[in-house]
């Protein structure tokens, strides 16, 4: 299974948080929200400097990049990154 | 005084709009499941059935119930619970994505290539298609891949 996340953030950003939680898998940025626009994920103006973010979400794909299983949230990827933080 | 009746409709009325609030929010809050506002709503709907035929059957009859002081409390306080709960729900609908038209258990999900935090670009048919080389260095196809998408790091 191989994970990967994606944000509206920059390659800078995503390249610190990387660094700062010490992540191995892949930080995509999606910084026109088109692959999040296209997931029908568009939070408009929610971010920093009112910019156009992403809600949470996941999506588990089989090998042939169809749906398995799903989760929207407003919490559990912030949870997810506390912990990864925390994480040695 | 002692002698009429309790008007429990008024009572069932305010318990219910107090447990749609605190169960929308506890649920909201814990699993982030925002569909369930619609039930909250729902909740709210049936205690305003019974807060207002509390109310009337108190007035009708102010001589059997009593309702004179807690009628109106009640009446009140639900309200204010429910402004609450309007305010809360235009902003977690204002925040987070109905996402309605995400893609669903047994569909395609829609194909992507974005720049990783090096500047590399990730297509999804590659991550699907590439396989995993694990802590052996042994290599196998993967079984699949596992999108997450976040708000971001600021």
């Amino acid at each position: 299974m191989r994970p990967v996340a994606i944000s509206a953030d920059t390659s800078e950003e995503s390249r610190e948080l990387c660094r700062k939680a010490n992540l191995t898998f892949p930080l995509l940025s999606d910084r026109k929200a088109e692959v999040i626009r296209s997931y029908d994920l568009l939070v408009p103006g929610a971010g920093e400097d009112n910019r156009d973010i992403s809600g949470i979400a996941a999506f588990l794909l089989d090998s042939s990049g169809t749906v398995r299983w799903r989760h929207f949230s407003e919490t559990t990827g912030e949870r997810f990154l506390e912990a990864a933080q925390k994480l040695n | 005084m002692s002698d009429k009746l309790w008007n429990w409709r008024l009572w069932a009325g305010f318990g219910l709009s107090l447990a749609a609030l605190a169960g929308y929010s506890f649920i909201v809050v814990s699993t982030g499941a925002l569909s369930v506002f619609w039930p909250s709503l729902f909740l709210f709907v049936v205690a305003a059935v019974f807060l207002i035929s509390g109310l009337a059957r108190g007035r009708r009859e102010p001589q059997l119930y009593r309702s004179k002081a807690a009628g109106p409390v009640l009446a009140i306080l639900s309200l204010v619970f429910f402004t609450l709960f309007g305010i809360a729900g235009y902003k977690v609908f204002k925040n987070f994505p109905a996402a309605n038209n995400a893609p669903k258990i047994g569909q395609r999900a829609p194909g992507f290539t974005l720049g990783d935090s090096g500047g590399k670009n990730v297509s999804l048919a590659e991550l699907l298609s590439t396989p995993i080389t694990d802590s052996a260095g042994a290599t196998r196809a993967t079984k699949g891949v596992l999108v997450v998408f976040y708000r971001g790091y600021w």
